[in-house]
């Protein structure tokens, strides 16, 4: 469970030693919150305190950001994790395919797959990993992430095609 | 390939990608110790325990909430009453000491009757 978390935190800030805290500060939180939870419960809260720990991440790093902004002239342009969705990531990866003779070992398409999912829209990547990596239903990512079932559908649905869009381009047959 | 099965394949291969280096590994591992351990130093507190540790278990369940809800408020009731009955006998102490200054008093009893002494008293007063 811990390395799926650690993967999901990983996809989302994009370096190991902050997804690492991030997963040992959920098992802290968990631990001391909800220890005395019955064992059915701790996965749901698990995520919850999860993804509510990366959240916090994004917001420590906007502040940063910001300062870093302030005393410096260059504007990054760092993209929201609101902002849209599938022209950016199809736009950003879409190659020629490759020849048959070049396929990709599997390493190299987990290693892309992993990729592309960093690159989605933060709601449709964490939609998707919750749904369909950690299992849970519609309503249980709804709660998770604190929105209505057909909000959890679209970013499912538009993060699935994303990707498909992405390896199809890529030459990737799933 | 509709979305469950593109879900379904990525799902495949992404467990297949969880193998992490040994410094990661042992990284998640301390942090699940660290947190098993709070959580087996937290977990026998209770929030109402000093009660329980004061007065001994009423019965019911050790985790039952009637029991442990039952003597804190039993302690806090107790102790409304015996502030109450002591305001009274702080009352009743300061109306003696009138009493006794008015019986002994070189002024006549009469004199707290009569309207105009009253109002003398009053204006003199201030």
């Amino acid at each position: 469970m811990e390395r799926r978390a650690y993967k999901q935190a990983l996809f989302a800030v994009r370096d190991s030693e902050n997804a690492l805290d991030i997963v040992q500060d959920t098992m802290l939180k968990l631990a001391e919150k909800y220890g005395a939870k019955p064992t059915a419960e701790l996965p749901m809260l698990f995520q919850r305190i999860l993804q509510n720990t990366i959240r916090d991440f994004y917001r420590r790093q906007k502040v940063r950001s910001l300062w870093v902004t302030l005393f410096s002239s260059l504007s990054s342009g760092r993209d929201d994790e609101e902002s849209d969705p599938l022209e950016t990531l199809v736009g950003a990866d879409i190659k020629p395919p490759d020849g048959p003779a070049e396929r990709l070992e599997q390493s190299q398409i987990i290693e892309f797959i992993e990729n592309a999912l960093q690159r989605l829209p933060a709601r449709q990547r964490q939609a998707f990993l919750l749904r369909y990596w950690e299992e849970m239903d519609v309503a249980e990512t709804a709660a998770v992430m604190g929105c209505s079932e057909g909000s959890v559908k679209t970013h499912c649905s538009r993060a699935a095609h994303a990707l498909a869009a992405v390896l199809r381009a890529k030459g990737i047959e799933l | 390939m509709n979305e469950q099965q593109t879900a379904h394949r990525i799902r495949q291969l992404l467990n297949r990608g969880l193998a992490l280096d040994a410094s990661k590994l042992n990284r998640l591992k301390v942090a699940r110790e660290q947190a098993l351990a709070r959580q087996r130093v937290r977990a026998p507190v209770f929030v109402l325990a000093w009660a329980d540790n004061l007065f001994g278990r009423l019965g019911g369940s050790a985790t039952s909430l009637v029991p442990r809800m039952l003597l804190p408020m039993a302690v806090l009731i107790l102790g409304l009453i015996a502030v109450n009955q002591w305001r009274d006998s702080q009352n009743a102490a300061e109306i003696e000491e009138i009493d006794a200054a008015v019986l002994t008093g070189d002024l006549p009893l009469d004199a707290y009757l009569d309207k105009g002494f009253d109002a003398w008293l009053k204006r003199s007063s201030h």
